[in-house]
């Protein structure tokens, strides 16, 4: 062959995308094109030569070798597949004896197109998908002692649903192979990378010791996620939220080890975003029990479990009742007593609420309905409430079928109502106060207070909180209480404390312009089926005292 | 039709550790492959860099802009990556793709200064355009800071 057709075939070879190697007696790599090395991951081409092929893959990847092993043994052409990664397509490997114990492999990676390979692929980012993460784990064994764990990293986009909704959902998509992209980036070859759906990611870990190797690729992706994305000519910021279990530490079964990593992620993300969490058993166990405590909750109305405690409420200067704030007690056949901290938010969280306080408003206005003389009953209500469109409807509607005057009705409001969407919260409140219900603002003083609800909201009452009242001695809440006061008294709202428990913080309030109260020193919360003992003593106090002295 | 030129400026912290020599080929390393990929994917821009950190400009099409930044964003060597500017750009401000060490200390930037020559930086470039000049002052605070 003349020079110049050596050249160019040489170039031809180097230029080429099919892998091609000549081995020699002993396998090691006499000769191999860049394609080939970018194939089997060979940092540097030029260092290739002289090395064993079996050696290499056998160091380089976690896979079998077995058939490449046997197919080079014999001295007649072969042809096999080779898979290098297990989310990889494998690379098809014909082999050819060239004389003098040399060997020829042509390599070519297997198009991406075999209908198995798109049953286990997403086709978006080229990453796995589910049915291959299930195979991939079923099929996990412990072998070498590096690879005696098996750890799964569950990642969840933080803000990727502002992207699509702002950006579209072409960058949205983008975003997506972009962020395959860096979470490859920080595994190694032989872990698994598969997208679940939507923004959620797992990565299969199965070499190196855990939980140090699987903790290090998750900080790594965590903080890959943090950086800046370029997409559609806008920076985009995302974070993300990782949850990771392992075999032997914390989870013994491979059948548990997605949701021990779901559990997890869980935990992550209650944690705040951009934080990693790992499987810890008290976390099935806090999983299990808030499950059976959301079970019983969901079969609460329908056991009549729960009951209204009324707490009364006293006009200061005169001492005579005015009304009673409902409150709602959830008595459970095995969990005795619940306390509403330990399961409005839980309701609140499975949307249960709307029930609950549908149920709370009428059964108070009903109850306030068999009272003797035109008493108030105030109603607590939930932010969470308050997205349901039907709101001023389910008072309107509750208020006609008891009968009940709106004026005595009183619906006591934090400002998470407000604070969740403005202007409808707002537009409801002005519809209830219309028809003449009262509006007290709860816990003021307590969270961001902001003036301007009180100034844009139809408060007729703000309530003081408990713990300004018991910081009565305190001149900083002494203060602040006298502040509170004045603030009602100028914008013509009542103002009442609640937990009043002494004397003393009675007449300091009563002294400093306080119109209302409510706390231990008057009652504590009493059944409904006391309520009318309590009025009769209040209104002859005279007399029953008198009786008790018979 | 020519693709819309964009423009990609950013700041991050110098993650290379240990002595002169290994940093140097680091540097050198960066600077080899940036030399190789940027040519063909029609990008120019600078970069510089000091003990503290690393400023780049990157200039070209879009998805240039975005391939190199994704290889750029997984490499090890730094971190806190902060983008001051992303947009479309009427003309390149870089005719190549250059490398330099700034430094207010002229020790320092003598060490690198073959660097410079060899990439053919110019500080000329970075005259009279307001985010390069912040670019600069950032550099020059890092370098203190670190």
């Amino acid at each position: 062959m003349p020079n110049e057709s050596v050249s160019s075939l040489v170039n031809s070879i180097k230029s080429s995308s099919i892998g091609i190697v000549a081995l020699d007696a002993d396998g090691r790599i006499a000769f191999s094109n860049p394609a080939f090395c970018e194939m089997i991951a060979f940092a540097d081409p030029e260092s290739a030569g002289g090395r064993s092929l079996l050696d290499h893959l056998g160091s380089r990847f976690n896979c079998s070798v077995t058939d490449l092993q046997q197919a080079l043994k014999l001295q007649v052409p072969a042809s096999l597949e080779l898979r290098l990664e297990r989310d990889s397509q494998p690379l098809k490997l014909q082999i050819a004896a060239a004389g003098s114990g040399l060997r020829i492999v042509v390599a070519e990676r297997q198009s991406a197109s075999t209908p198995q390979y798109a049953l286990e692929h997403d086709p978006l980012t080229g990453l796995g998908n589910r049915l291959l993460l299930d195979q991939v784990i079923t099929g996990w064994k412990p072998s070498a002692p590096d690879a005696l764990s098996l750890a799964v990293i569950m990642i969840d986009l933080d803000r990727f649903k502002q992207v699509n909704d702002t950006l579209g959902h072409g960058a949205g998509d983008t975003l997506l192979k972009l962020v395959a992209k860096r979470i490859k980036s920080a595994t190694r070859l032989s872990d698994t990378v598969v997208r679940m759906g939507g923004d959620e990611f797992v990565v299969l870990h199965t070499i190196g010791l855990q939980p140090i190797g699987a903790e290090s690729v998750a900080a790594r992706i965590v903080e890959l996620m943090s950086r800046p994305f370029l997409i559609d000519g806008q920076q985009v910021n995302i974070g993300a939220s990782v949850g990771i279990a392992a075999i032997n530490h914390g989870t013994d079964s491979i059948a548990d080890l997605l949701k021990h990593a779901d559990l997890a992620l869980y935990e992550a993300k209650a944690a705040g975003r951009g934080n990693v969490k790992f499987f810890e058993p008290l976390l099935a166990q806090r999983a299990m029990e808030r499950r059976n405590l959301e079970v019983d909750l969901r079969r609460a109305l329908g056991l009549k479990e729960f009951t209204l405690m009324y707490q009364p409420q006293v006009n200061m200067s005169t001492g005579a009742l005015q009304g009673f704030e409902a409150l709602i007690r959830w008595h459970n056949k095995t969990r005795g007593l619940v306390s509403p901290v330990d399961f409005i938010p839980l309701a609140e969280e499975l949307g249960e609420i709307h029930a609950i306080g549908e149920w709370t408003l009428r059964a108070a206005c009903k109850e306030a309905m068999s009272w003797d003389g035109d008493f108030t009953v105030a109603v607590n209500v939930s932010p969470i409430q308050f997205e349901n469109q039907r709101i001023v409807e389910i008072v309107r509607d509750t208020l006609s079928s008891t009968g009940l005057a709106p004026e005595r009705l009183e619906l006591e409001i934090t400002e998470g109502v407000m604070m969740k969407d403005y202007d409808t919260a707002q537009k409801h409140l002005w519809a209830i106060k219309d028809m003449g219900v009262g509006i007290a603002m709860d816990d003021f003083g307590t969270g961001y207070s902001s003036l301007s609800y009180l100034n844009s909201f139809p408060f007729s009452k703000i309530k003081i909180d408990q713990s300004f009242v018991r910081g009565e001695n305190s001149p900083k809440s002494r203060a602040l209480v006298q502040a509170i006061i004045s603030l009602g008294a100028s914008l013509k709202m009542t103002t009442i404390a609640e937990g009043v428990e002494t004397k003393e913080q009675f007449d300091e309030l009563a002294a400093g312009g306080c119109m209302s109260a409510q706390g231990y020193l008057i009652s504590r919360p009493i059944a409904a089926n006391t309520i009318a003992d309590f009025i009769t003593e209040l209104k002859n106090p005279a007399q029953s005292r008198g009786n008790q002295h018979d | 039709m020519t693709e819309p030129l964009y423009r990609l400026v950013y700041i991050s912290r110098n993650e290379i550790t240990g002595d002169d020599a290994s940093v140097r080929r680091e540097i050198e390393q960066i600077l080899e492959k940036a030399r190789e990929k940027n040519p063909s994917a029609n990008l120019t821009g600078a970069l510089m860099f000091n003990a503290g950190c690393f400023a780049q400009v990157l200039e070209g099409p879009h998805d240039n802009i975005q391939d190199t930044f994704e290889r750029i964003q997984c490499d090890p060597r730094h971190s806190r990556v902060s983008v001051i500017a992303f947009e479309p750009t009427a003309s390149r401000q870089f005719s190549n793709w250059s490398m330099a060490y700034r430094s207010a200390n002229s020790e320092a930037s003598a060490k690198f200064s073959d660097i410079m020559q060899v990439s053919g930086f110019d500080p000329a470039q970075l005259k009279g355009d307001h985010i390069l000049d912040l670019l600069n002052q950032h550099l020059l605070e890092s370098e203190q800071s670190s």
